[in-house]
C-alpha cells in the first residue's frame, strides 16, 4: 500500500497549492536574507512565535477573526462571486453589537445573545445591499461590494467620534460594555467562545458544501454558471443568498471583536490587522473549499502572530508576512489551472467537425 | 438548393443553366496547391495519414468527409495553424513552410473559418482593411478603406455598406465580409470551411454564384463541406478523405452522390436509417401562439409515443423556442401547457418537476460543468429529487451510486465517476448528458443538436435510445440541423422559418426536396395544413425518399 | 457662493491621479484585459516617487522611477493574465495586497518608520500655473489616447484584439503583443498617478495612501465605457465629489460624512448608467420581437 500514499504525495506536491505556498517562502527567505536576516531564525521565530506557549492563544485569538472572515468571503466565491465589502459589514456588525451591548435592557447573557445577532442581522442586511445592487442595477458585485465598504466604516467612524463616544477619552471609542456583556473566554487567555461559534460555522459549512442540495448548486454555480442557470438554479436569489450569508459571518466578526477584549467598539480596531484580506487570501488560496480554508486561515494566522515574534528577534519587520500572503495568492492565481475552474465560458466547444 | 434535380444514373445530363460543372477548367491548369504525404498526429489519433491533395487554378475543389475524416486538420496544416509532422507544401510552384496564418496570407491563400472571426463592434470597412489599413501619418485612413470596400464590393458583386456594424448585419452579409477581407488582402486561393452550414438555401446559391465569379477570373476555391448536394452542384472536383486518408479523387461531372457518400462512409450507402414510426397518445406538450425574443405566435403539439422533429435553417428561432419551452428566456406571449397544466410563466425547476427534461444544444458551456466529477455532472437535476432526502440533504454515497448506474446503462466510458468530465470525449460527453436527462424518464424531453460533433458509433447509439424513449411513451420534441436525422427520427416535422412554423409534415410526406423548399421559406403560408398540401404539390415530380441525393449522415 | 472656481480647480486637482489610473484601465480594457490592479500599480508608484525624491533630491527623478516602477509592476499581471491565463479578478486583488504589504515592509526598512513618512526637505512637484504639470500631462494623455484608439492603426488593431483575440490572430496580429502593451501601459500611467499623488496633491507617503483610489478608477473605466473622453467625465464626477466635500467639512459636516460622498456618489452614478444602459437595451430588443 506504499504506493497510493507517494502517489498521493507527488500530486500534493504537485498541487498548485504547495506550488505558491512553497514559492511564497522562498520568496520571503529571499526577501529575509536582502535585509540581512537569516531565513531560518526568521522562520523559526515565526513557527515558535506562534504555536509557542507564549504565542498560541494569540494565534488562536487570530485565527477566530481570519477563519471567520475566510469563511465570510469563501462562501460566495464557493459561487464564483467575489465579496470584497467584508470590512463594512464586519465593522457594521460590531458596531450594532456594541449599541446593543451599551442600550440593551436585558439580563447580561441574553445581552450577549441579542448583540452577537444584531452583529449578524446588520453585516447581513449590508452584504445584501452589495447583492441588490447587482441584482437590480447591474453593479458587479465585485464593485458594489467594495464601493459599499468604505461609507460603512465612515459610519462607524462617525459614530464613535460624536453620538457614542465615551465621554472624557481621548479615543475614538464607544463606552466599555456593561460587566458580564463579554463572551466568556478561555482561562485567562483572550481566546473566547467565539472560536467556538466560527468553527461550528466552518462545520456548518463543510456539512452544506458537501452533503446538501444547495451546497451542491453552489459548487455547480462556482464551476460554470450556465449548467447551473441551464438546470434551474436562480442566480440572483443565490447570489442575495449567498451574500446575505457572507455579510452575516462577517459581522458576526465583527459582534466577537466587540464582545472579547476590549469589550467596545474602537474605531480601526476591527479592520486595522486586516482580517478581511487575510480571510480573502485564505478563501482565495483554499478555492473556498471548507477544509481548505480552515487549514488556511490557520496557516495565516500563524504568520500574522508569528510575524511579531519574528520582528523582535530578526528585526525583520511583520509585513513581510503580509508580502508572503500576496506572493502566494499572486502564484496561484498566474497558474491556468485555478482559473480554469472559474472561468465563465469553460471553454470553446470544440470546432465543430473534427475530433470530437 | 434544387438546381440540379436530378443526379440518379443520368448524372452528367446538366439539366440547369447556372451551375456549369462540366464547363471545369482543363486538367492542364497549374496547380496552386500542392500537398504530399502531410501527416499529423495528434495524441491519440492519426488525424492525416500521408495525404496528397491537389487544387488546381480557377477551380472549386470540395473536400469531402465526416466528422474526424481529417478536413480541417488537413486545412489548419494548409493554412500554417498547426504544423504537419511530415509531408511538404508547394503553393503556385514554390515549396513553402508556414509558421502562421500571416505567412500563409501572404502566400496568397485566404481562409473564411466556418465560425466567422469578426469583430462584432467595428465597421465592414474596419473589419476589413484591418492589419492592411491604408493610412495618412500612421492614422486609419477611413475615406480610402471605404473606398477600397465599395470598389471590392463591386467587382465582386458583394454589395455590403462600409459602415454598418458587421454585428448588425445578418450572416449572409457577415460572410460577405469575410470574403472581402481575403480579396483585399490579394488572396488567390480562397478556402471556404463550411460555408453554407448557416446560410439559407437562397444566400448558399448566391455565395456559389460569387465563388464562380471569383474562378472565372482565375481564383482558385477550397470548399470543405460534408454536404453533398453543394459538392455536386458547385464544385469541379473532390477529394474525399476518410480516417485521415485520401479515399477518392473524383471529378465532380462523373460521379454520383452515391459514389461519394460510400466513400466518405466506407461501406455500402445506408444514408437513410429511419426508424419506424411510434404510435402517438394524448397531448404532452401544447403551445399555443407562443412569442418571445426571435419567436413569432408559434403553435405547435407533441404527443406521448411522438418524436416531433424541428427542421430548419440555424438562427430561425429554433433555439429561442426550446430556451422558452425550457423556462430560460421569458415568454412575451402566447400559452405553454405541460399535460393540460399551464407552465408559460413557471421557472425551470418548476416546469422540471412537472415533467420536463432537456439536452441543450451546447454540451461544453451550457449543459455539463467539464470541471466537475462526471458524478456531479450526472446528480444535477437529481440532485433536488430522486438522490435528495426531503431536507435538502443530498448523501454523496447516492451521487456516487446514481453516476455508477448511469455510467453502466448508457455505457459512457469513464474510469471512476471521480473523474472530471473533461476528460471524456466528445461522443462520452454527449451520452453523459443525454443519459441525465433520459433518467429522469420525464414525459416531456427537448433535444437540441443531440449528435452535433459526435462520432458515427455514438450517433447510432444515441438515436436508439432516443427512440427507445419514445417507444416507452414519452414525448420528444426534436430540434436539429441535420436532414437526415430529422427524417430518420421523427413521427412528424416542422419546418421553422423567421421565428414561426411554416409547414408540417408527416414522415412518409417529409422528403428531402420538400424540406428543403420549406427551409428556405419556399410555402409562405404560416397555417400548417396549406403549407402540407403545398408542399405535397411540390414533391410528387422530386425524386423519391430513397433517391441518393441525401447528404451523408454526419454530426454536424 | 459654492460651486465657484476654486471648487473647479479643487477638483481638477483632485482628479488627476484618477483620470491617469482611469486612462490606464481603459486601454487595458479596449485590449480585453480586466485590470483591477491600478489601485496597487498605484501604490507603488507613490512609494517610488517619494523614495527617489528623497535620495536624488528631484521630484522629477520620482516621478519617473514611479512610472518605471509601476510598468514593472504591472508585468505580474500581463505575465499571470496573458502568458499563464491566470485568472485576472485574483490576480489584481492580489497586487492590490502585494504593493500594500510591499510598501509598508520597505518604508519600515528604508525609512524606519510606520505608518508615514514625512519630512519638510521632501520635494514635491512644483505648480505650474496652479496645476501640477502631471495635470497637464493627464489632459494630454486624454486626448492622445482618444485620437489613438480610434484613428491611428495601433488603436484599431488594439481594439480588434481586445474584441476578438482570435479573429486578430487569424490576420497575422499577435493580441499578447498588444495586450502586453495595454498593461505596460497602465502601469506607467500608474506610476504617474502614484507620483501625482504623493509628489502632487500631498508631499508624502503614507501606508496604504490610495485608499480606493485605483478603485474609484476601475469604476471609471466602467462609467466612461473605456473611452478616453468618458473616462475624464466620470473621473471629474469623482474630482467634484471629493472637492465638495472638503467644502463641506469647511462648513461644519464631519469629515466622515466627506470621506464617504466619493464612494456614494460613485456607486449612484454606476446605478444612473447602467439603468439607462438597461432601458436602452430595452428598447432594442423590444423592437428586435
Amino acid at each position: 500500500m506504499a504506493r497510493p500514499s507517494t502517489d498521493r504525495i507527488t500530486r500534493a506536491l504537485r498541487s498548485p497549492v504547495t506550488f505558491s505556498v512553497l514559492a511564497g517562502l522562498v520568496i520571503g527567505a529571499l526577501f529575509l536574507v536582502g535585509t540581512g536576516a537569516d531565513p531560518f531564525a526568521a522562520y523559526g521565530a515565526v513557527v515558535t512565535g506562534s504555536l509557542g506557549a507564549d504565542g498560541i492563544g494569540a494565534t488562536l485569538s487570530t485565527v477566530t477573526s481570519v477563519l471567520g472572515m475566510a469563511l465570510a468571503l469563501a462562501i460566495p466565491l464557493r459561487a464564483g462571486l467575489i465579496n470584497l465589502g467584508g470590512d463594512g459589514q464586519m465593522v457594521l456588525g460590531g458596531i450594532a453589537a456594541a449599541v446593543t451591548g451599551l442600550y440593551s435592557p436585558l439580563p447580561a447573557p441574553l445581552t450577549v445573545v441579542l448583540a452577537l445577532l444584531a452583529g449578524i442581522t446588520a453585516g447581513a442586511g449590508y452584504a445584501a445591499l452589495a447583492a441588490l445592487c447587482e441584482n437590480r442595477f447591474g453593479v458587479p458585485l465585485l464593485v458594489s461590494s467594495l464601493l459599499l465598504s468604505y461609507p460603512a466604516t465612515s459610519l462607524a467612524s462617525y459614530l464613535v467620534r460624536y453620538p457614542l463616544k465615551e465621554p472624557g477619552s481621548s479615543l475614538p471609542q464607544t463606552r466599555r460594555l456593561p460587566e458580564g456583556v463579554a463572551l466568556p473566554a478561555f482561562g485567562t487567555s483572550t481566546v473566547t467562545f467565539g472560536l467556538v461559534l466560527v468553527v461550528l460555522a466552518a462545520t456548518a459549512y463543510w456539512f452544506a458544501d458537501r452533503r446538501t442540495a444547495i451546497g451542491y448548486e453552489i459548487r455547480m454555480t462556482g464551476l460554470n454558471p450556465r449548467f447551473a442557470a441551464y438546470a434551474g438554479v436562480e442566480r440572483k436569489g443565490l447570489t442575495l443568498r449567498l451574500m446575505a450569508t457572507s455579510g452575516a459571518i462577517a459581522g458576526l466578526v465583527g459582534a466577537i471583536g466587540v464582545l472579547s477584549f476590549p469589550y467596545r467598539f474602537l474605531d480601526g480596531s476591527l479592520t486595522a490587522p486586516g482580517y478581511t484580506w487575510t480571510g480573502l487570501t485564505a478563501a482565495l488560496l483554499a478555492a473556498a473549499a471548507p477544509l481548505g480554508t480552515v487549514l488556511a486561515s490557520f496557516f495565516f494566522a500563524v504568520l500574522q502572530v508569528g510575524g511579531l515574534s519574528m520582528e523582535r528577534t530578526t528585526e525583520v519587520p511583520r509585513e513581510l508576512t503580509q508580502v508572503l500572503q500576496a506572493i502566494v495568492i499572486v502564484f496561484l492565481a498566474a497558474r491556468p489551472s485555478f482559473s480554469r475552474r472559474r472561468r465563465k465560458t469553460v471553454q470553446e466547444p470544440i470546432a465543430q467537425g473534427e475530433f470530437a | 438548393m434544387t438546381r440540379r434535380p436530378s443526379d440518379g444514373p443520368a448524372a452528367g445530363v446538366d439539366t440547369s443553366g447556372d451551375a456549369p460543372a462540366v464547363d471545369s477548367p482543363p486538367v492542364e491548369a497549374p496547380a496552386v496547391v500542392e500537398l504530399r504525404g502531410i501527416t499529423k498526429r495528434f495524441p491519440g489519433t492519426l488525424a492525416n495519414d500521408s495525404v496528397d491533395l491537389t487544387v488546381r487554378r480557377g477551380e472549386i475543389h470540395a473536400l469531402m468527409g465526416e466528422n474526424g475524416a481529417g478536413k480541417s486538420t488537413l486545412m489548419s496544416v494548409l493554412y500554417g495553424m498547426e504544423r504537419p509532422d511530415a509531408g511538404s507544401i508547394r503553393i503556385e510552384g514554390r515549396e513553402v513552410s508556414f509558421g502562421s496564418p500571416g505567412t500563409a496570407m501572404a502566400a496568397g491563400l485566404g481562409m473564411v473559418h466556418q465560425s466567422f472571426k469578426l469583430f462584432d463592434s467595428l465597421t465592414v470597412a474596419e473589419n476589413v482593411v484591418y492589419r492592411a489599413e491604408p493610412r495618412r501619418f500612421g492614422l486609419l485612413d477611413r475615406a480610402a478603406a471605404r473606398r477600397r470596400v465599395r470598389e471590392l464590393a463591386e467587382e465582386h458583386g458583394l454589395a455590403v455598406d462600409p459602415d454598418a456594424r458587421v454585428g448588425d448585419l445578418p450572416v449572409g452579409l457577415r460572410q460577405r465580409v469575410e470574403i472581402l477581407k481575403l480579396l483585399h488582402r490579394g488572396a488567390r486561393t480562397l478556402i471556404l470551411d463550411e460555408p453554407t452550414a448557416v446560410l439559407t438555401p437562397a444566400e448558399a446559391d448566391a455565395l456559389f454564384a460569387v465563388l464562380r465569379s471569383l474562378t472565372a477570373q482565375g481564383r482558385t476555391v477550397i470548399l470543405v463541406t460534408h454536404k453533398l448536394r453543394e459538392v455536386l452542384e458547385g464544385s469541379d472536383n473532390v477529394t474525399v478523405l476518410r480516417d485521415g486518408r485520401v479515399v477518392a479523387r473524383l471529378r465532380t461531372a462523373d460521379t454520383t452522390a452515391a459514389e461519394i457518400a460510400t466513400a466518405m462512409t466506407g461501406r455500402a450507402v445506408d444514408l437513410d436509417r429511419v426508424h419506424p414510426e411510434g404510435s402517438p397518445g394524448e397531448v404532452v406538450l401544447d403551445v399555443e401562439g407562443l412569442s418571445t425574443a426571435g419567436v413569432r405566435e408559434l403553435r405547435l403539439t407533441v404527443r406521448a409515443g411522438e418524436i416531433v422533429g424541428i427542421a430548419g435553417v440555424a438562427g430561425n428561432g429554433q433555439s429561442e423556442l426550446v430556451e422558452a419551452l425550457a423556462g430560460l428566456r421569458p415568454v412575451t406571449a402566447g400559452r405553454v401547457g405541460l399535460r393540460g397544466e399551464d407552465i408559460t410563466h413557471a421557472s425551470a425547476t418548476e416546469r422540471r418537476a412537472k415533467g420536463l427534461a432537456y439536452v441543450p444544444e451546447d454540451r461544453h458551456a451550457v449543459g455539463t460543468a467539464p470541471a466537475a466529477t462526471v458524478a456531479d455532472n450526472l446528480a444535477m437535476g437529481h440532485h433536488r429529487t430522486t438522490l435528495a432526502s426531503p431536507r435538502g440533504l443530498l448523501p454523496p454515497s447516492a451521487v456516487r451510486a446514481h453516476a455508477r448506474a448511469l455510467v453502466e446503462r448508457f455505457g459512457i466510458k469513464a474510469s471512476t465517476p471521480d473523474v472530471p468530465a473533461s476528460a471524456l470525449s466528445g461522443g462520452n460527453l454527449q451520452k453523459l448528458l443525454i443519459g441525465r436527462e433520459l433518467a429522469h424518464g420525464a414525459p416531456l424531453l427537448l433535444v437540441e443538436q443531440p449528435t452535433r460533433g459526435v462520432d458515427i458509433g455514438a450517433i447510432q447509439a444515441i438515436h436508439d435510445e432516443l427512440v427507445a424513449y419514445r417507444d416507452a411513451g414519452h414525448a420528444v420534441l426534436l430540434v436539429s440541423a441535420e436532414l437526415s436525422e430529422i427524417r430518420g427520427l421523427a413521427d412528424r416535422v416542422l419546418v421553422m422559418y423567421e421565428g414561426r412554423v411554416t409547414a408540417s409534415y408527416a414522415k412518409s410526406d417529409a422528403d428531402e426536396a420538400t424540406l428543403g423548399l420549406a427551409m428556405a421559406g419556399g410555402t409562405a403560408e404560416p397555417v400548417a395544413a396549406t403549407a402540407t398540401a403545398a408542399a405535397t404539390a411540390v414533391a410528387t415530380p422530386a425524386p423519391t425518399a430513397a433517391a441518393p441525393n441525401t447528404p451523408a449522415p454526419d454530426g454536424d | 457662493m459654492f460651486f465657484d472656481s476654486d471648487l473647479l480647480m479643487s477638483a481638477l486637482r483632485a482628479l488627476t491621479p484618477i483620470l491617469l489610473a482611469a486612462l490606464g484601465g481603459a486601454v487595458c480594457e479596449r485590449a480585453g484585459v480586466f485590470n483591477i490592479g491600478l489601485e496597487g500599480m498605484m501604490l507603488m508608484g507613490c512609494f517610488t516617487a517619494v523614495a527617489t525624491s528623497w535620495f536624488t533630491g528631484s521630484p522629477w527623478l520620482g516621478v519617473l522611477a514611479a512610472a518605471l516602477a509601476a510598468a514593472a509592476y504591472s508585468l505580474i499581471l500581463a505575465v499571470g493574465t496573458v502568458t499563464l491565463r491566470g485568472d485576472a479578478v485574483v490576480l489584481g486583488v492580489a497586487m492590490n495586497l502585494l504593493a500594500v504589504g510591499l510598501t509598508s515592509f520597505l518604508l519600515r526598512t528604508i525609512f524606519g518608520v510606520q505608518g508615514t513618512f514625512d519630512d519638510p526637505s521632501l520635494a514635491g512637484l512644483p505648480l505650474v500655473g496652479g496645476f501640477s504639470p502631471l495635470a497637464y500631462l493627464a489632459w494630454a494623455a486624454v486626448a492622445v489616447a482618444a485620437l489613438m484608439l480610434s484613428r491611428h492603426v495601433w488603436g484599431l488593431r488594439l481594439r480588434g484584439v481586445g474584441e476578438a483575440p482570435e479573429a486578430a490572430a487569424t490576420l497575422g496580429v499577435s493580441p499578447a503583443r498588444y495586450k502586453y502593451a495595454a498593461v505596460l501601459v497602465s502601469g506607467v500611467l500608474c506610476g504617474l498617478a502614484g507620483a501625482q499623488l504623493a509628489l502632487g496633491n500631498v508631499t508624502l507617503f503614507s501606508e496604504n495612501m490610495t485608499a480606493g483610489r485605483g478603485w474609484i478608477a476601475v469604476v471609471a473605466v466602467m462609467l466612461g465605457r473605456a473611452l478616453p473622453f468618458g473616462v475624464l467625465l466620470a473621473a471629474l464626477l469623482f474630482g467634484v465629489a471629493e472637492a465638495a466635500g472638503f467644502r463641506l467639512q469647511g462648513l461644519g459636516l464631519p469629515q466622515q460624512a466627506t470621506d464617504a460622498a466619493p464612494y456614494v456618489v460613485t456607486l449612484g452614478a454606476l446605478f444612473l448608467s447602467t439603468a439607462q444602459r438597461r432601458r436602452r437595451t430595452g428598447r432594442t430588443t423590444g423592437v428586435a420581437s
